[in-house]
């Protein structure tokens, strides 16, 4: 009886075993062969298959991966695990994992500053390396950058008389104005990476202002923060803001009815969200520099996206291959002209710009509030390594808020005890 | 007396010539070791050994004793408490309702047999052929108004986005119903087996003592299939307090919507694979792995899953 009760115990520890299961690994280790072992995503892997062709004397790998959030780390932290397969260059499409990477527990970025000029990193957007560096060393090249700007619908304008906002005060005129007269209009998008990113950021709310790496400053108080609660508490009472995700097929529904008035988001939206997603046609949106907040003359932006390059420290030596290869990715003025989104280097991004003014989907020019908008990155938003947290945290508190008309002032309180916690939790002292 | 040999008074057996009571045996021996011996293997390999690296693991971290540092870490995340309330608030929603669906499909298949039955099987059956990610996705749409078939259902639960329908609480109620209808239907056949399997003559006997479909169903067929209704739990129980695919999949396609390490196992990856600390990932792991033995166990003794026929006193 008693054998029977053991093997039971097996059996149902067996049940419960089988629910694990593992995922194949690729990529595998450069080393052995010598070759350069590169991890891009899609979208990069003709400039990468260019290179090669470029330099016949190196030896290369080419792995395709996946633009997902937290891919690279888990394969990192999978080579860490078995000491082996690391890629010497890897490809994140979101660069708050070079916080993860550079991490002394992770340890595979390498810093950049001995293996890339000062003067090459110097050709970079003002602003747009802070992302890759922790404690003065730049861990990563950016790729592309994603400052925000007003995106407009300039027939919509027209068509009800108003003006396109300056200031942040007139933009929740304007919004309220709107949900008042046009019932159903929005003038922006409060969810996640787009709300915390869109307001916050631009705001310089210092939500994720990362000093080092086992650094950050959190402060939810201070005026930097209140202001955004402020102007969005009676957008958020007359719906003049939405709480849907812009990348919710949801969305399309405000574009499709003619309520987006106005939507302060990223450069990218320009291309890949108003037409293709939202259905807004061609010849109604125009971009706008970002309003400018009390206080301040110049229109600071946020950022939501954009990509980055990093150098494995285990590469040995094909460390210099691979700073080069990285160097001409990002810094090449021909290749990243044809990017799809906003160059971080400034002379690729002037020549990339030059199509754009001409694209015709635009009622006019972009360039001039996208190339502003690159130039004023707002400082203190920084790589962390609770960048999921710092997401979900928003939406459980200042999102809720929003939603079910709580007051936003309040929310701010809960979400900086959560980002506390989340940065705790990743090895951060909060400052 | 719960044994799968047929009891034998002891005093007999030793009175028997020693070579006559070995070459009884030892047929027998070499059927349950070939028999069982396979799954021993796979046991050993894929389940005990993993398990065993799993406890070094936690207490072991590069190459020296680290103590509980990594378990009383997990145990203090305030992640985990987050996490252990979804997956609990999901296995309580889940498993009675999918227990039910199971049960009652089941039985009225078997209670009118026919042409349709079969056909029905298969309807039933075909929610489970699309399992894990691909699922996922395909609720991902279900649950959008603007692509669902259930559209108008969703504009009556207000549900105006995928968004709506994902964040908050409401991903609990996303989960239940695509659990229960991705893996009902496989259980539905197991228990249609099982029924059909059911010796006639006992059935057929409630039949002439006039016993209703009901009290047929509740006292003589619920009784007999009461170890396939303990192995759907168990299983079932496995699998929902793991659940992982599902949040993960779901939350692909709302950024942002569901946290990252909204169930416990979620909780252990993110561990590993974010965290880089494969310490505290195999501390909870095998927390984990307790209280779905514990949880198993319990299952197996309160429903005398491992009684055999002939110590059965039916």
């Amino acid at each position: 009886m008693k054998r029977w009760r053991a093997a039971s115990l097996a059996a149902a520890a067996a049940l419960v075993l089988c629910g694990c299961g593992g995922t194949g690994g690729g990529g595998g280790s450069g080393d052995a062969k010598g070759e350069l072992l590169v991890w891009v995503d899609n979208t990069r892997m003709p400039a990468a298959q260019q290179y090669e062709k470029a330099h016949p004397d190196v030896k290369m790998r080419i792995v395709t991966i996946p633009p997902d959030a937290g891919y690279v780390p888990t394969k990192i932290s999978l080579a860490n695990r078995t000491k082996s397969g690391w890629p010497d260059v890897a490809f994140l499409a979101n660069p708050a994992e070079a916080a993860t990477l550079a991490s002394q527990k992770f340890g595979y970025a390498a810093p950049l500053d001995d293996l890339v000029p000062k003067s090459v990193r110097d050709g970079f957007t003002p602003g747009s390396l802070d992302t890759c560096t922790f404690g003065g060393k730049t861990y990563c090249l950016r790729n592309d950058i994603a400052p925000t700007v007003l995106w407009y619908d300039a027939t919509l304008m027209k068509r009800y008389g108003y003006q396109v906002p300056k200031t942040w005060a007139e933009y929740r005129q304007t919004g309220l104005k709107a949900a008042e007269e046009h019932p159903g209009t929005i003038v922006g998008a409060v969810n996640g990476k787009y709300g915390a990113g869109i307001y916050f950021g631009s705001s310089g709310c210092p939500t994720r202002d990362t000093l080092s790496l086992t650094e950050v400053h959190i402060d939810l108080d201070g005026p930097d923060c209140t202001r955004v609660a402020d102007l969005l508490q009676p957008l958020a009472r007359k719906k003049a803001v939405t709480t849907v995700v812009p990348i919710d097929p949801g969305f399309a529904k405000f574009g499709k009815g003619d309520k987006i008035l106005m939507l302060p988001a990223p450069a990218w939206f320009g291309d890949f969200m108003f037409g293709p997603a939202f259905k807004v046609p061609k010849g109604r949106i125009a971009a706008a520099p970002m309003p400018t907040w009390p206080g301040e003359n110049k229109p600071f932006a946020g950022q939501v996206g954009g990509g980055a390059f990093l150098v494995s420290s285990h590469a040995g030596g094909r460390t210099e291959q691979a700073a080069d290869l990285v160097r001409w990715m990002t810094t090449d003025v021909n290749l990243q002209a044809k990017q799809p989104t906003y160059p971080a280097f400034t002379a690729a991004a002037k020549k990339w710009g030059e199509a754009k003014s001409k694209d015709p989907y635009y009622a006019s020019d972009p360039m001039p509030a996208l190339t502003a908008a690159a130039n004023a990155l707002r400082p203190g938003f920084g790589a962390v390594r609770f960048e999921a947290d710092w997401q979900s945290s928003f939406n459980d508190t200042v999102v809720k808020a929003v939603d079910s008309g709580g007051n936003l002032r309040n929310s701010l309180g809960s979400w900086q005890d959560k980002l506390e916690a989340a940065a705790k939790t990743s090895g951060y002292t909060v400052g | 007396m719960k044994t799968l040999t047929t009891p034998r008074p002891p005093a007999v057996a030793a009175t028997r010539p020693v070579t006559s009571s070995d070459r009884r045996r030892s047929p027998r021996t070499a059927a349950v070791w070939i028999l069982v011996g396979p799954y021993t293997v796979f046991l050993v390999l894929f389940g005990l050994a993993p398990a065993g690296y799993a406890l070094w693991t936690s207490f072991v971290d590069n190459g020296s004793f680290s103590g509980g540092r990594d378990w009383a870490a997990v145990f203090h995340d305030y992640r985990l408490g987050d996490a252990a309330a979804h997956v609990s608030t999901y296995l309580l929603l889940w498993l009675p309702i999918l227990l039910l669906t199971v049960l009652s499909l089941a039985f009225t298949l078997h209670a009118r047999p026919g042409r349709t039955t079969s056909a029905l099987q298969l309807v039933y059956y075909l929610p489970g052929a699309v399992t894990g990610s691909a699922a996922a996705l395909l609720w991902l749409f279900m649950v959008s108004p603007d692509s669902s078939p259930f559209a108008p259902l969703l504009k009556l639960m207000d549900v105006k986005s995928a968004t709506d329908a994902l964040s908050g609480g409401s991903v609990i109620a996303v989960l239940t119903v695509m659990g229960v209808a991705v893996h009902a239907g496989g259980w539905i056949v197991v228990l249609y087996g099982a029924l059909n399997a059911l010796p006639k003559d006992v059935l057929e006997a409630a039949q002439v003592d006039g016993a209703s479909a009901w009290r047929t169903m509740w006292h003589v067929k619920l009784p007999m299939v009461r170890t396939y209704v303990a192995f759907v739990l168990i299983s079932s129980f496995a699998s929902g307090s793991q659940v992982f695919v599902e949040p993960t999949v779901l939350s692909t396609g709302a950024p942002g919507q569901i946290s990252p390490t909204w169930s416990v196992n979620q909780l252990a990856y993110t561990y590993a694979t974010q965290d880089g600390d494969f310490g505290k990932a195999a501390a909870l792991s095998l927390a984990m792995l307790a209280v779905g033995v514990l949880a198993a166990w319990i299952v197996i003794t309160r429903t005398r899953m491992y009684a055999t026929d002939s110590s059965d006193s039916r």
